[in-house]
């Protein structure tokens, strides 16, 4: 198990490392390519795009994972040990039906698309792209029934 | 029916449940009740890929961690003291300057604290501050600097009102102009205050070969502000540009030429960033579905009649504005106030005559305060933890700053051409 968590973690940072060094890469080009040449690389601005929903998404994930996601921490803070534990199970069930959800309804979204065969740039479908989104929200789905099953949030978010 | 929904969300976001999961809880219940397919969910977050400003978010977000995981800051907070260290109350100003400056590049609020402020902090104290006013200081500066280009909350702003589409169309680079003599405002009390209560404070005399020796040693940073503030005002830089331009710069003064962050560490950085950048995007796209249901169901009209029903003019509306955000501040942090708030208060906002680009300034300087106001202001906990003193000591240290900083929030808010005078002139 410590082993398979840890392969999934070298995935999810190489995945981070070179989506934003793609970014980087691919958003220094077209500054330069604009300045000096007066031109950019067509397909460029919307890859950016769906690199940034990507990176998004793989931070949601992971954000997830840790219990590091953003919330209103105002009543947990005078609650008993015993009951933050219990409203922290509650409030995991809670966003694993909400995320369970999302990944269903994008999930058919997203075979709706690939039904019409749309693309994005040149030959790359848009499906491709939208993909991310049942993938993200069924990982969030799966990280947040551990959570619930954990129980406590983690300190200091 | 209605009621009782609202009532349980807002009963389990106060639990403490993830936002983003309420928000598109009540955007799904919203399209569900309206009959129409729920895969519309989707078709709202896949709108993060159709935004060329967000490419800023995450690439801000980064040059922000680089910068603050290097020894930035130490630099930053020497090369202050050389030059404004020979003034009363001078190293206070320092601590104001840095802070603000460092806040308007690495945006999310509480990194300035614990980044700066652990050198700041010893510093003040060395010098004989007092520790309450040194512990105010660090504090309240943690979110100065909020209104400063390229902040991401100001740039968040920017795009939640692009995306309403009501009222005048409203560009970033606007909003980075208002923020100027605001901001700018805020520092120069907050400086008065510092070197009023500190009239008998021993100073250091100015030296130059320290300065020089400062200057030398951030040589490759002092440019950085330069390039970006210059090519974001001037217009030769769109935001997302300015922003690559920001991080390649950084990457590459910090980690081939200081050599301050080693290439085996950059992985860890840029998945402590890209969790805040997720977090955040995450809340912005179950926002963007739940503002489109709320504004398909007319909510911002609804309550807008409501109000004017009670309120007729501007300036009692404005400072019920101004108690509520500050409110709301210390409940919600800026990403999720923002994403929540504007959608509903702008149009609001329009009805009685105010302009957006003021209502943004507005907004975020409320927040600013909201960071520090008892009891559950968020940075006096970074600052309680951080420095190891009893949040109690914190509320009573940040109280001066707190009602000086609200008097600012005031000015603000009645004095539009305050906000609105530079924008104007372009």
């Amino acid at each position: 198990m410590r082993r398979l968590l840890n392969s999934v973690r070298y995935i999810e940072n190489g995945l981070l490392v070179l989506i934003l060094i793609a970014m980087i890469g691919l958003a220094g080009s077209q500054i330069m390519l604009r300045n000096l040449f007066d031109s950019g690389i067509g397909w460029g601005d919307p890859i950016l795009r769906v690199l940034v929903l990507w990176i998004g998404m793989l931070g949601a994930m992971i954000a997830t994972q840790q219990d590091k996601h953003i919330r209103i921490d105002l009543l947990s803070r005078y609650l008993s040990p015993t009951w933050r534990d219990r409203a922290a199970r509650l409030n995991n069930l809670f966003a694993t039906v909400v995320c369970s959800l999302l990944a269903w309804h994008s999930g058919r979204f997203v075979y709706f698309e690939w039904q019409d065969g749309n693309t994005l740039v040149n030959n790359i479908p848009i499906w491709v792209a939208e993909f991310v989104l049942p993938f993200g929200f069924a990982v969030m789905a799966l990280h947040f029934a551990l959570l619930m099953l954990q129980g406590k949030h983690e300190e200091g978010t | 029916m209605t009621i009782v929904i609202v009532l349980l969300l807002l009963a389990i976001a106060l639990l403490g449940a993830p936002l983003f999961a309420v928000i598109a809880a009540s955007a799904m219940i919203g399209f569900y009740r309206e009959e129409l397919d729920l895969s519309i969910m989707a078709i709202e977050f896949y709108r993060l890929a159709e935004m060329p400003i967000l490419l800023a978010i995450p690439l801000f977000t980064f040059a922000g961690y680089l910068l603050s995981e290097s020894r930035a800051p130490t630099r930053l907070v020497r090369i202050t003291q050389a030059l404004l260290g020979w003034m009363h109350g001078g190293l206070a100003i320092v601590a104001l300057a840095a802070c603000a400056l460092f806040t308007a590049f690495t945006g999310a609020s509480g990194v300035t604290i614990i980044a700066l402020g652990a050198l700041l902090y010893p510093a003040l104290m060395k010098a004989g501050y007092k520790e309450n006013f040194s512990l105010g200081l660090i504090t309240t500066s943690g979110s100065l600097g909020l209104l400063f280009a390229p902040s991401l909350p100001l740039i968040l702003y920017g795009i939640i009102v692009q995306q309403l589409g009501i009222g005048l169309p409203l560009s970033i680079d606007e909003l980075f102009l208002a923020g100027i003599l605001p901001g700018l405002l805020m520092l120069i009390v907050l400086s008065g205050w510092s070197i009023w209560s500190n009239r008998v404070q021993h100073t250091q005399a100015f030296d130059w070969g320290e300065t020089k020796a400062a200057l030398r040693e951030a040589a490759w940073e002092i440019p950085l502000p330069f390039i970006v503030l210059g090519g974001i005002y001037s217009g030769y830089f769109a935001v997302s540009e300015a922003a690559a331009v920001t991080v390649i710069y950084v990457l590459i003064v910090e980690v081939f030429i200081y050599r301050e962050i080693p290439l085996v560490q950059l992985p860890r950085v840029i998945r402590e960033s890209m969790v805040l950048v997720g977090a955040i995007l995450v809340i912005l796209g179950a926002s963007l579905a739940s503002t489109n249901y709320v504004i398909d169901a007319q909510i911002p009209t609804q309550l807008f009649d409501f109000i004017s029903a009670h309120i007729s003019d501007k300036y009692t509306f404005l400072i019920l504005l101004n108690i509520f955000l500050l409110f709301l501040g210390t409940m919600l942090d800026i990403f999720s106030a923002l994403v929540l708030m504007v959608p509903l208060l702008l149009p609001v906002a329009i009805g009685y005559g105010i302009d957006p680009v003021h209502l943004g300034i507005i907004f975020l300087a409320n927040m600013q305060i909201g960071y520090f106001t008892p009891p559950v202001g968020m940075n006096l906990f970074i600052a309680s933890f951080r420095f190891n003193r009893p949040v109690s000591q914190l509320y009573r240290s940040t109280l001066p700053f707190f009602f000086l900083l609200f008097f600012c929030v005031l000015i603000i808010t009645y004095w539009p051409s305050l906000s609105l005078w530079l924008p104007g002139r372009m």
